[in-house]
């Protein structure tokens, strides 16, 4: 009977443990039986192309996460990536602003990461900080209305990348999968990708190994700025035009999907790639919903609900590991063979 | 680090933390009237109170969580809301059953996240957040993204009239009612936080949770405590901006979450909890009010505005959390 | 004078804390392939000794030598890069990565900047089967097993680097008889392999089984090293304890004679924790509860005051069942509980001391919702006269006090709430003697103010002077229990590490 129990137990930690694959495989089963028109080709292509933003998005989010940190500028950097990306178009060119983008989101994570090794503050204030002051600059610079590509409107290049070259694949879509690859293939394969894990998990552990434990979180805020520009630039190119809160919803539903997917808040668990799945587990879903004619607000209630609950579930599972810890397995040994305890002779 | 310098920074750091805000908000008030002669004006320092009372209401409340060394509450802004918007829609049964409704959502939502920051020990940003999204759902589901007007939901029972009244109300004919209700709070959070077994238990969890649990401290209900008066001071100042804009909408209370964290840490409360007072926070609020004015004399938009109350909060919370660290008292 | 079958010599070595000599000039000294087991009682100085081979400190006076050369360990990574590795009783592994990666943690094999997997796990596999652990798989993640083999894990780490002397400290503290019995094997086999191993532990037994040569230390200094063939458990006890040591310090005085039972304790369990305790404390009585480190002392004591929700058995306070559900219940019932971990469970460092002080009785305090710090002025002057706290002025930032005057500010806060039960965890740790004699008075007073007292102590002479009888746990069990008349350090000690106590 235990070896029964034990099975089920063991099962449903793995299930837990690969939660996002299960949730996908759900997701993509049931909506299109449920939801008209949602297994369409035309629409899944819509579904993966709603995807790249937050994905993009989540890859530093996650490595942020994964040293045991927090960014909540992502939203505000976005919106700087896509906004600058667009706004210096007539002047540096395409490749030109697109570069600066990036550097500026760069930038914003540099601050950021300084500021939480340098000053110590703790990196929900900090980013809550830096957030303000970004969402500032950001309305000055857009004079709080849309940014749009001035002058002759040349939109060969968000054409190109809104068309699927093969079917379901556009050129943004692709992008997008390589660089949330070239993440996971960093952090799976390389030595200081695994550091970042060690960082996250055990820093005094890690400084104790030789590895400088401020720069790989400097380094992951870096990653998350630029990334989250890249994120908001390629969508800016492909759209032509950016709003000031573009970037607003995505905090939440990255952070939702990061956690959904299995990265720890506490550190050193993770994997850019489930959150990638988990963007577009929400995606679709989402998708679906609109499909079924729910009303677009239920997509902030359930991102929240999702959110909520899987914080709550992690939160019990951390109380009940707390309560087993100092139990020690011969004490138990001792009780499941009902046996005296046998003293060890001097 | 030479004794000297140790000696000066650990000064510096008193002083910092003695003198407190005031030192500041004397300063400012030179710099002000530098800047402008419209500054020192009543007419203006008038208007200047008059811009902060809500934020002070909705930080005397935060202080409390913030004091307890849980940061920050992040629902305070969708509390707002919602709390407005039920008082609204609750104006059909009359004013004051309206009024309780606000009460009651506010409270709501603040047993809520005392129940889980308390009793579960969620990470209380992570979960503010979440539930600040949560409300914002709901809101913006049930009411379909619309705004809702007290003097229609009122009908013609008078009571829309009141709610719209209410912030404009001067008790004793003279002193606006936010300024009343404030004083209130203000006094009142400083006895409950000096004088009352709750404040000095709150005083432990914020120096040090492990020994308040081992001292006998009940967490779960003193740390609930803390974030059900967040909730409920946020609630307050939700149905008084709900009266103010004489609209219920669900972004009412946009920003003062980061307003009312950057008031407290400004007034002295430290991050790292236990330290600060009511005072303090008042502080705090003037001094961004007053910050606020001087920009505006000097013709610096809202949105610029932001980026120097980034910067300050950002300033204030990285130059104590060093002092802190300096004076070797946050290594508890 | 170098010797080169000596790994480690230390010559005259001393670290001075503030005012107190921790070790007072040390001679040490360990060859390879000989496993040295360094013993004394808490606060003997054997830590502070391990620190500075560790290269904690910058800042001890004498010579180190490894390997015949003169060496200076002022940084952890000094120690590192002479061989040195040192295995901690707490672990130190990132729970969240796989068993290969803690191993190699640091220096993963990589080739062209790509992490060469086949390698970690080969390297890691071959580390592993060093320390027997053959069956584990590398990429299994530590959090998923058992603290036996993270244990294991952790000699194999410190293995991996290569180190020529290998300092374990209470490697065995939460190890069953089975895993002990395997890890010495591990332990003989690196011996072998021309190890110098430093073993430090309290329990004799394991001692006599495994070490070549042991040395003793007591108040900083050593003792004696002798060849282990040449002693018996008795000769190390007799030499830990010191008979004449301090024997007005700790001269038992006559107490009257223990009224009626206060507090009875039937089949108390948590289960994995300690098992089925049954003891009763009685009016002006003091308890002592002894064992080794891990024996479930502390978990006991929690699970009385209600900090940890026990299992299953009923406490009876003045022969009424009582139930509390938390600690504040238990306080109210007039218990209360003096954590072992002085700065991180019992005080608030960063306040004052008469704030600490009062903590505890904040609910008495109040009066229809008016808290009033004044109505607590008696007590505080009182406690702090009592316990002469210095300075004096309840004020100062309890950061700024001393080791034993935060001790002292820690036992005022417990005695603020005048308990009739006071259970006392380790309560002169780490004070300096004036601070200690003081401490005792206060707890006689207790006990002859008719109140009970259980009092949990590795010190022993303390633990002898003071209980009026002594309990034993052992493995969370309660094994022994030895009254007055029997009571002698050698014997707590004896029946402590499993043997027979009439020495």
């Amino acid at each position: 009977m235990t070896m029964h129990k034990e099975r089920i137990t063991s099962l449903l930690a793995a299930l837990d443990r690969h939660r996002i694959y299960v949730l996908l495989a759900l997701v993509f089963a049931i909506m299109p039986f449920v939801a008209h028109g949602f297994g369409t080709v035309n629409n899944l292509t819509t579904v993966l192309k709603s995807s790249c933003l937050n994905a993009t998005v989540a890859i530093g989010f996650t490595l942020v996460l994964i040293c045991g940190e927090l960014d909540l500028t992502i939203g505000a950097t976005l919106t700087l990536g896509a906004m600058l990306t667009i706004g210096l178009q007539p002047h540096l060119g395409r490749p030109g602003s697109f570069a600066v983008a990036v550097a500026a989101g760069a930038l914003v994570g540099l601050c950021n990461g300084l500021i939480v090794t340098k000053a110590r503050v703790n990196s929900f204030i900090a980013t809550l900080g830096s957030m303000t002051i970004l969402q500032g600059i950001l309305y000055i610079y857009s004079h709080g209305s849309s940014v749009s590509v001035t002058g002759p409107a040349d939109f060969r290049l968000a054409d190109f990348l809104e068309k699927p070259l093969v079917p379901l694949l556009t050129p943004r879509v692709l992008i997008t999968v390589a660089l949330v690859a070239f993440a996971q293939g960093v952090l799976t394969w390389t030595r200081p990708g695994r550091n970042f894990f060690l960082v996250g998990g055990n820093r005094e552990t890690a400084w104790f190994s030789g590895i400088n434990p401020a720069r790989y979180v400097v380094g992951a805020f870096v990653v998350s700025g630029a990334g989250a520009a890249v994120g908001g630039a390629l969508f800016g190119l492909s759209m032509c035009s950016a709003t000031p809160n573009l970037g607003a919803s995505c905090l939440m539903d990255v952070i939702a999907a990061t956690i959904v997917g299995g990265t720890a808040m506490t550190g050193g668990k993770g994997s850019v790639l489930r959150s990638a799945l988990a963007v577009l587990t929400f995606t679709a879903m989402f998708n679906g919903f609109n499909a079924l004619g729910f009303p677009s607000e239920l997509k902030i209630l359930i991102a929240g609900l999702v959110l909520a609950l899987v914080v709550i579930h992690e939160a019990a599972a951390a109380r009940r590991h707390e309560k087993a810890r100092g139990r020690r397995p011969m004490l138990m040994e001792e009780l499941r063979r009902k046996a005296p305890p046998q003293e060890r002779e001097s | 680090m030479s004794e000297r310098t140790t000696q000066f920074t650990r000064s510096l750091g008193g002083l910092f933390h003695r003198a407190g805000i005031f030192g500041a908000v004397v300063l400012i008030l030179a710099i002000g009237a530098l800047v402008s002669p419209k500054f020192l004006t009543a007419g203006n320092l008038l208007n200047t109170v008059d811009s902060v009372m809500l934020l002070g209401i909705v930080a005397v409340g935060v202080a409390f969580v913030t004091y307890s060394g849980h940061y920050a509450d992040l629902s305070v802004p969708t509390t707002m809301a919602f709390s407005g918007v039920m008082a609204v829609e609750m104006l059909r049964f009359g004013f004051v059953p309206a009024l309780l409704a606000g009460l009651a959502t506010g409270l709501g939502i603040g047993l809520v996240n005392a129940l889980m920051v308390g009793r579960l020990r969620v990470n209380p940003i992570i979960w503010t957040l979440a539930m600040s999204y949560l409300t914002m759902g709901v809101m913006r589901w049930l009411w379909s993204n619309q705004q809702i007007y007290p003097d229609v939901k009122g009908g013609d029972t008078g009571a829309g009239r009141l709610f719209t009244e209410l912030y404009r109300h001067e008790v004793l004919s003279r002193i606006p009612l936010p300024m009343v209700i404030l004083a209130l709070f203000a006094v009142a959070g400083h006895y409950v936080l000096t004088r009352t077994a709750f404040g000095q238990q709150l005083k432990l969890v914020g120096s040090n949770p492990s020994m308040a649990a081992m001292t006998g401290v009940r967490m779960p209900r003193t740390v609930g405590l803390a974030f059900v008066l967040s909730a409920l001071a946020a609630s307050v100042g939700g149905i008084l901006i709900t009266s103010l804009s004489k609209v219920g909408a669900y972004y009412n209370g946009e920003g003062y979450d980061f307003d009312a964290v950057t008031a407290v840490v400004l007034g002295g409360v430290m991050l790292t909890g236990g330290r600060g007072s009511m005072l303090g926070v008042l502080g705090g609020v003037l001094m961004l009010g007053l910050m606020s004015n001087i920009l505006t004399l000097l013709g610096v938009d809202t949105f610029a505005q932001r980026i120097v109350k980034g910067a300050v909060f950002l300033a204030v919370v990285g130059v104590s959390s060093l002092l802190a660290r300096r004076m070797g008292r946050d290594d508890a | 004078m170098s010797d080169i079958g000596l790994a480690l010599q230390l010559e005259q070595v001393s670290k001075r804390y503030t005012g107190m000599l921790a070790v007072d000039g040390v001679d040490f000294d360990v060859r390879a392939g000989e496993v040295h087991a360094l013993i004394g009682e808490n606060g003997a100085g054997k830590s502070t000794l391990m620190n500075i081979i560790a290269g904690a400190f910058a800042d001890y006076t004498g010579r180190i030598l490894i390997g015949g050369q003169e060496v200076a360990l002022h940084s952890p990574v000094a120690a590192k890069r002479h061989g040195i590795q040192m295995i901690h009783q707490e672990l130190s592994l990132a729970r969240t990565l796989s068993v290969a990666e803690n191993l190699l943690a640091g220096r993963l094999p990589a080739r062209l900047g790509i992490l060469d997997r086949r390698a970690l796990r080969a390297e890691a596999r071959a580390l592993l089967q060093r320390v027997g652990l053959d069956s584990l798989d590398p990429a299994t993640l530590v959090e998923d097993i058992g603290q036996h083999e993270a244990q294991l894990v952790e000699i194999a780490k410190a293995l991996g680097n290569r180190p020529c002397i290998l300092v374990m400290d209470e490697p065995t503290s939460a190890l069953s008889r089975d895993e002990v019995k395997h890890l010495f094997e591990i332990v003989r086999n690196l011996r072998r392999q021309g190890l110098a191993i430093v073993y430090i532990s309290h329990h004799l037994p394991e001692i006599l089984e495994i070490a070549d040569r042991v040395s003793v230390m007591r108040d900083g200094k050593k003792i004696a090293t002798r060849e282990m063939r040449d002693v018996t458990q008795a000769d190390l006890v007799e030499m830990m304890v010191g008979r004449a040591a301090a024997a007005d310090l700790y001269s038992r005085k006559a107490r009257p004679a223990p009224g009626k039972e206060k507090l009875q304790v039937r089949g108390l369990t948590r289960i994995g924790v300690f098992h089925d305790v049954s003891f009763s404390v009685r009016c002006g009585e003091i308890l002592g509860i002894g064992g080794l480190a891990g024996s479930g002392r502390t978990e006991l004591a929690r699970a009385l005051v209600a900090a940890d929700a026990p299992d299953a058995g009923e406490l009876l306070l003045d022969g009424c069942p009582v139930r509390p559900k938390r600690l504040s219940d238990a306080i109210r019932l007039g218990m209360a509980y003096l954590p072992e971990e002085r700065k991180t469970l019992g005080l608030a460092l960063r306040l004052s001391a008469g704030e600490n002080l009062l903590a505890a009785l904040i609910p008495r305090l109040t009066r229809r919702c008016h808290y009033s710090a004044r109505r607590g002025d008696g007590t505080l002057g009182r406690l702090m006269g009592l316990l002469q706290v210095h300075p004096s002025d309840p004020q100062v930032t309890v950061h700024n006090l001393s080791g034993g005057n935060q001790q002292k500010v820690l036992l005022a806060k417990w005695l603020a709430v005048e308990p009739q039960v006071l259970i006392l965890d380790e309560p002169t740790r780490g004070v300096d003697i004036g601070a200690k004699v003081i401490i005792h008075r206060a707890i006689e007073d207790v006990a002859e103010q008719g109140r009970a007292v259980i009092l949990i102590s590795s010190d022993l002479p303390e633990l002898v002077s003071l209980s009026d009888r002594v309990l034993i746990l052992r493995h969370g069990r309660m094994i022994r229990e030895m009254p007055r008349e029997s009571l002698s350090e050698e014997a707590v000690l004896l029946a402590a590490n499993g043997g027979v106590g009439d020495v």
